[in-house]
């Protein structure tokens, strides 16, 4: 069941009449509801079954016993015991094939004639949300974050609530229950703003996303058609078609939470305003990054081991230099995980971890040597000119790392590389060439439209609320421009016979 | 409350408004069957069923202009023969018609046979109706097509929804007009007055089994004109074959044949001979205008001989079918530069 399918949208319809119809104390449960029949929609056999409760039982029993033995040593115990039983089945089901391909390398590297096949298991969908989300439940309730859900329907609930099982975000038990368990009236206002960012966010997926997914797909998968001026602009491409289907997808599920009554954490700030990838990573997929600083990089950081190596180091280079080494070494750790969990193959962990970690360690380390060498030649670090050059670097070392998450392998990754290395500018006017991918100068423009909808909204966006500023217009004007964007979906989304619009991007993580 | 609820209520009507303008404009449908649809209420003396054979050869303006009857096309290119009985079901709730023809020349193919795009000419064309949706279940079921993808067949804007990139002003303009190239529904324009001299087919009277799928659907067909009590009358158009299809579908005739209902085969009729296949075909199987003129007179006397059909010459309410045969004579004169009365008296 895709986000902007025909059958989703008559579910949430379903579900939303059915929550707001019963009793207030009652409507948790016709969430719940959803949620398993959103879960059994999606992969209906008994391993729905076996691999929910495999992870929430151990969840709400470790949660009670970590509650019962608060500040006991062995609340801690049970907290290991806890995250031990959720990793265990999140490794089994999804990382199988990253540590079968580690050991077929190690085989080859060794000259040893074997080779494991790989497992291709049915993991439920949304099994990496979870996972994390109740990793983090049940270390809030041992920092005394909060107090266990004693209802393990309620828990259910809270670990599988149906919007979020595709694209996220990552919720926290202790901001999101009262939304969660208190019932809410329906309220025309929620329901006019929550549709507005749904319609927003399927113009994202359906209009932007999945258009240049046809460019972006047709490049990577036929490299020996499409090189140099097409290879950049599929690579340039497929950053934008990352960020519109992945925020996309969080604006339909926002706008159905809010609908409902629910208000989850925003996951996207503009994050192409960013001047640097540092700031680009506060700005992307933003409950992720909260999640691992909170519950990776501190917990690293902070830890008898990393102490202890920062004294050591701090005693051989230097309280300044010294200092860093431990700090890089959780990052380091941080990104390399960044990098697995979007996915069991060593290309996420080089596109979206390593490199990402490569970048902020040079941004850090040569941003001295550049304000020098900005002052020498008298640039204004501030002027808007600067900004923007800032701001198109950042998109641009972002687009270089995103070949590896998009490549299929780092073979691929390295020939869409050299591919790009291929002088050929004028190709992009072989108008066969351009039109085998499927794209007419029709599509180009709706894309190029697009593009500039989506910068100055964008814009807007970061000086007023637009969607409160759209209904204080004349009913006129608000119908106008909600009619413009329904229709713009209607006639220009990429969607039926032809299209799939199910392969969300995020889905899969 | 109250006012919110108006307030949906009228977005949503609005909404369905524009919605509707927009599939008129972008996405609409042009098959004859269209034009059949726009035909009013019982005022089809004959409904001619079948693939675009129907269509190309018989020159309905020209019969109601010789004999005052009037005949409509429940019929698309490359029909595929299991859409004749949910024709029949459809036809019958808009017309009363005397008489149906139906055309055999697709009778040996298999659901298989055709591409998406044939059998989509039909279903698309058809009006929203219970029939329809049992139509698409009947045809994408025997097809094997897969269960998500029938509701691209139930709503067909999530075909044609993207069609504006590729046909241009020129595809909004017929949307919004209609086409051009079609009289009542008979096809003509400058593609179907080329002359494309083919090789003379001689029609064989060896007999190969029908293949099993061809039956079944020929047999529920039957039954379904029995218990109707609908009278009809099967044709086979003058043409060209496959020696298979020639032989499977002299099968059919005999079927046909033994469950009581005519069959004219115009490879076999005697008095039938004057297609020139040199001159009167614009590709291998259709007639082209020419070719299509000397069908029509032939076969538009023969019904009239033979059935009890109304002349409406005259009628106020039929001025629409003489306004298109001038049409008709306008056009023809434009693209073939000849007078089509001077054509008519020639033969």
């Amino acid at each position: 069941m895709s986000l902007t399918s025909l059958v989703f949208f008559i579910f949430c319809f379903v579900t939303l009449i059915i929550y707001f119809i019963v009793p207030k104390k009652f409507q948790w449960f016709i969430l719940l509801l959803s949620s398993i029949i959103f879960l059994f929609y999606n992969n209906l056999n008994v391993n729905t079954i076996v691999q929910l409760l495999l992870i929430l039982l151990p969840s709400y029993v470790f949660s009670r016993l970590i509650e019962k033995n608060y500040n006991n040593p062995k609340s801690k115990r049970f907290l290991i015991l806890g995250i031990l039983f959720i990793l265990a089945q999140l490794i089994y089901l999804k990382y199988t094939n990253l540590f079968l391909a580690t050991v077929n390398h190690i085989c080859n590297l060794f000259n040893i004639n074997y080779q494991f096949d790989f497992i291709y298991r049915n993991s439920l969908i949304g099994i990496s949300y979870y996972s994390l989300i109740m990793i983090s439940y049940l270390t809030d309730i041992y920092r005394g974050a909060c107090k266990a859900q004693k209802n393990i329907f309620k828990c259910a609930l809270f670990m599988s609530y149906f919007p979020i099982l595709t694209s996220g975000p990552f919720i926290r038990y202790e901001s999101i229950k009262d939304d969660l368990y208190e019932g809410h009236k329906f309220s025309y206002k929620n329901m006019c703003y929550g549709l507005i960012r749904v319609l927003w966010g399927i113009f994202k997926i359906l209009v932007i996303s999945q258009r240049l997914g046809i460019f972006v797909d047709a490049v990577y998968t036929n490299t020996d058609t499409y090189t140099g001026i097409y290879t950049i602009i599929a690579v340039l491409f497929f950053t934008l078609q990352l960020f519109t289907n992945f925020s996309g997808s969080i604006d339909v599920i926002m706008g159905i939470s809010e609908i409902i009554g629910i208000s989850l954490p925003e996951n996207f700030d503009l994050p192409f305003f960013s001047r640097t990838i540092t700031e680009l990573w506060r700005r992307w997929h933003i409950t992720l990054g909260a999640w691992l600083k909170d519950y990776i990089f501190y917990p690293l950081l902070k830890s008898d081991y990393m102490q202890k190596l920062n004294k050591k180091c701090q005693k051989k280079f230097g309280k300044k230099k010294g200092k860093k080494v431990p700090l890089y070494i959780s990052m380091l750790i941080m990104w390399i995980f960044i990098g697995i969990w979007h996915g069991g193959a060593y290309t996420y962990i080089i596109g979206s971890g390593v490199l990402q970690f490569i970048y902020i360690f040079l941004e850090e380390n040569l941003e001295p040597l550049a304000k020098k060498i900005n002052n020498k030649l008298g640039i204004n670090m501030e002027s808007n000119l600067y900004k923007a050059y800032q701001c198109i670097r950042t998109y641009l070392l972002f687009s270089f790392a995103m070949i590896f998450f998009r490549a299929t392998r780092i073979s691929h990754a390295i020939k869409i590389i050299k591919n790009m290395f291929v002088w050929n500018p004028t190709e992009l006017f072989n108008k066969e060439l351009l039109f085998s991918i499927g794209f007419n100068n029709h599509e180009l423009a709706i894309i190029l439209l697009s593009i500039i909808l989506l910068v100055v909204l964008g814009l807007l966006a970061k000086k007023i609320d637009l969607r409160e500023n759209l209904f204080k217009q004349k009913i006129i004007i608000r119908w106008g421009i909600i009619y413009a964007l329904l229709f713009g979906v209607i006639i220009f989304g990429c969607y039926g016979a032809g299209y799939d619009a199910t392969a969300f991007i995020y889905k899969q993580f | 409350m109250k006012k919110n609820i108006i307030k949906v209520l009228s977005f949503i009507f609005i909404f369905l408004i524009l919605f509707y303008c927009v599939t008129k404009i972008l996405w609409n449908v042009h098959s004859p069957i269209t034009y059949f649809y726009k035909e009013p209420k019982d005022s089809i003396d004959i409904v001619y069923i079948g693939s675009s054979n129907a269509y190309a050869h018989f020159n309905s303006v020209l019969a109601y202009n010789l004999y005052g009857y009037t005949t409509g096309f429940f019929s698309t290119d490359s029909q595929y023969f299991g859409l004749v009985k949910s024709g029949l079901e459809e036809v019958e709730k808009y017309q009363k018609p005397s008489l149906y023809i139906i055309d055999i020349a697709k009778i040996a193919n298999e659901i298989d046979d055709f591409t998406e795009q044939e059998l989509r000419f039909t279903i698309d064309s058809m009006k929203i109706s219970k029939n329809r949706i049992d139509t698409i279940n009947e045809v994408l079921a025997n097809k094997k097509v897969d269960k998500d993808d029938y509701i691209n067949y139930y709503f067909s804007f999530l075909m044609y929804h993207n069609s504006w990139k590729n046909k241009g002003i020129n595809a909004i303009k017929t949307n919004i007009f209609g086409r051009k190239d079609l009289y009542k529904g008979y096809f003509f324009g400058e593609f179907t007055s080329n002359i494309t001299p083919q090789e003379k087919y001689n029609w064989s009277n060896d007999m190969q089994e029908l293949n099993m799928e061809s039956k079944d659907v020929l047999i529920s067909l039957l039954d379904y004109i029995k218990s109707k009590s609908l009278n009809v009358l099967f044709v086979l158009p003058r043409r060209g074959y496959e020696i298979e299809e020639n032989k499977e579908i002299n099968s059919a005739i005999k079927i046909i044949e033994n469950n009581n209902f005519k069959v004219i085969n115009f490879n076999t009729l005697p008095d039938f001979d004057n297609i020139d296949f040199s001159k009167d075909l614009y590709n291998f199987a259709h007639l082209n205008v020419y070719g299509a003129t000397k069908y029509t007179t032939y076969f538009a006397k023969y019904l009239k001989e033979n059935y009890q059909l109304e002349d409406h010459r005259g009628d106020k309410n039929y001025n629409s079918w003489e306004s298109e045969y001038e049409r008709f004579k306008e056009d023809f004169k434009k693209i073939n530069h000849k007078d089509f009365d001077e054509l008519l008296k020639s033969l």
